[in-house]
């Protein structure tokens, strides 16, 4: 079981670089931006061009490419799955294999091509996010992002509290996981062989320790937060302002020359 | 059962940006039939260690020596070695989930084959073993158990499968000196009756004295000092140096030393409280007499 170590999406990778740097305020708008753009492009030169500015990016946040890569390995499926769909579906323009009623087209291949670029720079962009940012500045960032909702009584600031703990714990409750699948491997269970039923049996000594160790861990929390005199978000201070700094305008201007780069060169 | 680590070396999450060594060069053998004492501060690799024993981690480089199987990076672990060498947690009733006290303790022997019967046997014997009377506690539910009590059924659940290695890490962790001492007690009863080969990790210098054999102090990932207490112990500097401390006991008996003239000092190589007691209580009794 090393599930933790492939375990990229969610966790921060400490660094000092450009990246880390951001506002996650900006990286937040930043990938939102992204998005559009991604689905905004339309031929070789646009999707070339975001390629270049994706490569660009990795290589200022100073995450190593092979680890990046090494934490899409869920998404891998999806991605095989789309480019197939897309190979045999989609038709058009010259033939290039033809067997029977099946086919692979241009328009097809095309297709594909542009599907999984999209589904992948999507999920790096979001990879790269959790990255560079801690929990708290992401969670900091999308409070302060959504705070014009609080007029229409949206709560806000729960919201992103709760996405803050949810955050938290994912390496704690992974860590507590693999701590219980060892305590039961050691008491002689096999989750490698056996029949699915079997295997799927056996989840039942991980899962139940896991939930009451949650529950454990939920109320131990609310605990230590109310005495140390947590009441909500109203009138809360902060103890680590976010500050907007040069790499935040510089971003602002890359976005807009992305744009109109886009707009220039999309068909 | 007899344990042997020929330098042995692990690294946590190789290749990615969290590679850490934890362990670096490990040789040492250790008797079938000890009690040995393993002291470390927190992040000297204690706990790593105890896991290539039963197969749960495997070597990075270097070769694990237990009974007659060896295991390097490449072996596949056999099933048995499991049921061999018993390894208990730290915090070990958070592994608990069944109904029952009585079907917890017998998942173990289940796993590894044996009749639902004879699975029922062995967790009535383990539970009498660690003092909770199977009669009363079989039918209980293990999460309304206070905390010690459920220690006491993880460890018997570990014991029912009857490992001839029994290892636990920081049994007695988040209990009251009552409850600890009469763990260890315990262990230390099952470990004579069963003629095991204990390892116990612990942070307490005293719990170690108490019941070990032979003392084996680890720090950084390496082997820092190995060899029966009273020699360890003899080096208190050395220990300090590592951010241990000597058992108070013998700390108690270097002052008292100190203060004696050379021809009445007690002899320093006592460690064990009631040791030292009694050669302090005895030699009270001789100066009441020669008084008079």
């Amino acid at each position: 079981m090393n599930f933790l170590q492939n375990f990229a999406i969610g966790q921060y990778v400490p660094r000092d670089s450009f990246v880390h740097r951001l506002d996650p305020r900006s990286k937040l708008l930043f990938l939102l931006f992204f998005t559009l753009l991604v689905f905004w492009a339309n031929n070789w030169f646009s999707y070339g061009l975001l390629l270049c500015f994706l490569f660009m990016v990795t290589a200022a946040s100073r995450i190593p490419g092979v680890y990046l890569l090494r934490g899409l390995k869920p998404v891998w499926f999806m991605l095989v799955i789309t480019v197939i769909l897309h190979l045999l579906i989609t038709k058009g323009g010259a033939v290039y294999v033809q067997w029977g009623w099946f086919s692979i087209e241009q328009a097809g291949v095309q297709q594909a091509i542009y599907m999984a670029f999209r589904l992948g720079a999507l999920v790096t962009m979001g990879a790269l996010l959790t990255l560079t940012t801690t929990p708290m500045d992401l969670t900091d960032g999308l409070e302060r992002l959504l705070a014009p909702l609080k007029r229409f009584n949206v709560p806000v600031h729960e919201l992103a509290l709760m996405l803050s703990i949810a955050m938290r714990f994912i390496p704690t409750l992974l860590e507590e996981t693999d701590k219980i699948i060892k305590a039961q491997k050691a008491r002689g269970v096999d989750f490698e062989t056996g029949p699915l039923i079997q295997r799927a049996k056996h989840m039942i000594p991980i899962v139940i320790p896991l939930f009451v160790g949650a529950f454990r861990r939920a109320e131990e929390l609310a605990l230590a937060m109310e005495a140390r005199g947590y009441r909500g978000g109203e009138g809360r201070t902060r103890l680590r302002q976010l500050h907007l700094s040069w790499r935040d305008t510089l971003l602002a201007g890359i976005a807009i020359l992305l744009g109109v780069l886009m707009g220039w060169w999309r068909e | 059962m007899q344990i042997t680590f020929e330098n042995v070396s692990y690294r946590y999450a190789v290749g990615t940006p969290f590679e850490k060594a934890a362990l670096h060069g490990l040789s040492f053998t250790i008797p079938s039939g000890a009690y040995v004492g393993i002291i470390g501060q927190t992040g000297s690799g204690k706990s790593t260690m105890i896991q290539h024993l039963n197969g749960l981690i495997k070597p990075t480089e270097g070769s694990v020596q237990v009974g007659t199987w060896r295991i390097s990076a490449d072996t596949k672990v056999p099933a048995q070695m499991r049921k061999e060498v018993g390894l208990v947690f730290q915090y070990p009733e958070h592994q608990l989930f069944e109904e029952t006290v009585a079907k917890d303790v017998s998942f173990g022997p289940l796993n590894f084959g044996a009749t639902p019967e004879e699975a029922l046997e062995l967790g009535r014997t383990a539970l009498d073993l660690v003092g909770l009377p199977f009669e009363e506690f079989k039918d209980r539910s293990p999460f309304q158990l206070s905390g010690g009590q459920m220690r006491r059924v993880a460890i018997a659940g570990v014991l029912a499968m009857q490992p001839k290695a029994l290892v636990l890490d920081e049994p007695t962790a988040g209990l009251d000196p009552a409850g600890r001492r009469e763990i260890l007690d315990n262990i230390y009863q099952i470990h004579q009756e069963r003629q095991l080969t204990t390892l116990l990790v612990t942070h307490s210098m005293e719990e170690a004295a108490r019941y070990a054999d032979l003392l084996l102090v680890m720090a950084d990932g390496k082997v820092a000092m190995m060899g029966e207490p009273a020699d360890v112990f003899a080096q208190s500097e050395r220990l300090r140096e590592l951010s241990l401390d000597v058992p108070a006991s013998v700390d108690f008996l270097t002052k008292l030393n100190e203060q004696l003239p050379p021809d009445k000092q007690l002899p320093a190589s006592l460690y064990r409280e009631e040791e030292v007691l009694k050669a302090l209580l005895q030699r009270l009794t001789q100066r009441r007499e020669a008084s008079l």
